[in-house]
């Protein structure tokens, strides 16, 4: 009941938070929502820019063991700072694991929602897709 | 297993929070800060309620200030208003956007004409079509119905340009108010949308005419105070902006009058009329409220940094519009 009620204020704080994240293009244009995405990797490069940070992960296919690299977007740096993202929240090498949205064009590119970070705090990534609920 | 139940409990305490805000919303009256527009982004992670509304700002004599107080931080966590048809209000204050339909699961996911995306109240993007209370003109309802099939592709903000008029207080990043009375100016600061400023002129000129009017993205801005109202006369746009996300055109003969009040220190009151014979029969009329969130400061946002969207941006044949 505790941890449903964090999840509950978590889902809250993420309506309520999210607003000023990013809304730079459109998140339809480019992902799809009815594609969702769930990847654990290593991280192998962080691009802390605008208007949307980029991660990158090596994430290995556990059937024919390749090892695909997927870019991801988040928010802006400022816009991830204010939902408690730092440059160092993420460095090379740590394992992390992502929800978000798939590219509509079947690249390995997505779109973040949210992070779990190698020190286990959960992140969310200040997506477009939060502003397009 | 727990952590899907727990996520869909999370996902149905969001849909209810979204039902229960928009309900608000559509009872509202424009001008009167509900209690859920009070809010402050910023602060959204375990508040409790709002607090009551608190006594509009002034300055010494008189004026409202529409910005801060000295010693005290703050910013106006400007909302994500994807859609003005859905802010637009008749003569009578009311809304013209019917409600949402009720509520049973929400959208189909790929539903024709989009489907992804909220602030369409609850209607998805239906195009001109869906909207009859705009007074499109033939060739703008056109415009609107490419944008909404193809989901704001090529939507300005997307390639880091500047939003068009109201858009300004419709793009979600914090902005400030400075009043320079001695100045006989006033200066917008938008953190978003490209790090934009804005210049209104409040020592009585006039716009300039002919030539002289340069189309901006931003126009020629002159403004003055009526009462407690700060009054903004805007011509000369460019055409490079849309009015909104989802894709209102408008033309360079748009012609914008924003009326600016700060009923309490928490709440920015914005009514904005639409005056665009380019691409709409009558003049639009909008309303919508921008919370202030106290503890809240402008920070760095350069959107031209490293803009991925437009790199990988394909033309209708899938040809790269830029590389």
């Amino acid at each position: 009941m505790r941890t449903k009620l964090i999840v509950a204020a978590a889902g809250l704080g993420l309506l309520l938070a999210s607003v000023p994240a990013i809304a730079h293009h459109s998140f339809a244009a480019e992902f799809d929502a009815a594609k969702p995405i769930k990847l654990t990797g290593a991280v192998t490069k962080v691009e802390w820019m605008n208007p949307h940070t980029y991660f990158y992960i090596d994430v290995k296919d556990e059937k024919t063991g390749q090892t695909a690299n997927w870019g991801l977007e988040m928010g802006s740096p400022n816009g991830l700072m204010r939902q408690g993202w730092t440059r160092n929240s993420m460095k090379i090498g740590d394992m992390v694991t992502v929800e978000g949205s798939a590219a509509k064009d079947g690249s390995n590119i997505g779109n973040a929602r949210s992070v779990s970070l190698a020190s286990g705090q959960r992140l969310f990534a200040g997506s477009s897709q939060q502003t397009n609920p | 297993m727990r952590n899907r139940l727990v996520g869909r409990y999370a996902l149905t305490t969001a849909a209810m929070i979204i039902a229960a805000y928009w309900s608000a919303h559509a009872q509202q009256t424009p001008g009167q800060p509900s209690e859920t527009q009070a809010r402050g982004p910023a602060q959204g992670r375990g508040r409790g309620p709002a607090e009551p509304p608190l006594p509009t700002p002034r300055f010494a004599d008189g004026t409202v200030n529409f910005g801060r107080v000295p010693g005290e931080k703050g910013i106006w966590s400007v909302r994500y208003i994807t859609n003005m048809a859905d802010q637009m209000i008749g003569a009578d204050g009311q809304r013209l956007a019917p409600p949402p339909p009720a509520r049973g699961g929400g959208r189909a996911a790929g539903a024709p004409l989009g489907g992804g995306e909220g602030g369409g109240g609850g209607r998805g993007r239906g195009g001109a079509k869906s909207e009859p209370w705009v007074p499109f003109q033939p060739w703008a309802a056109a415009v609107y119905d490419y944008n909404s099939v193809n989901q704001s592709k090529y939507d300005p903000e997307g390639y880091c340009l500047p939003p068009g008029g109201p858009r300004l207080m419709a793009t979600p990043y914090p902005m400030e108010v400075i009043q320079l009375p001695e100045q006989k100016r006033v200066v917008m600061i938008f953190e978003g949308a490209t790090h934009i400023w804005r210049e209104i002129f409040m020592d009585g000129r006039e716009h300039p005419k002919g030539d002289a009017l340069n189309p901006t993205y931003l126009g020629h801005s002159v403004g003055h105070y009526e009462g407690d109202a700060l009054v903004v006369d805007t011509v000369g746009f460019n055409e490079a902006t849309w009015l909104d996300y989802f894709g209102h055109p408008h033309t360079d003969q748009m012609h914008v009058v924003e009326r600016y009040t700060r009923p309490s220190k928490q709440t920015l009151h914005y009514e904005v009329l639409v005056d665009d014979p380019g691409a709409y029969t009558k003049p639009l009329k909008m309303a919508w409220d921008t919370p202030w969130t106290a503890s809240g400061e402008l920070t760095e946002y350069i959107c031209q940094e490293n803009n991925k969207y437009l790199q990988r941006l394909t033309d209708d044949f899938g040809k790269p519009l830029f590389k």
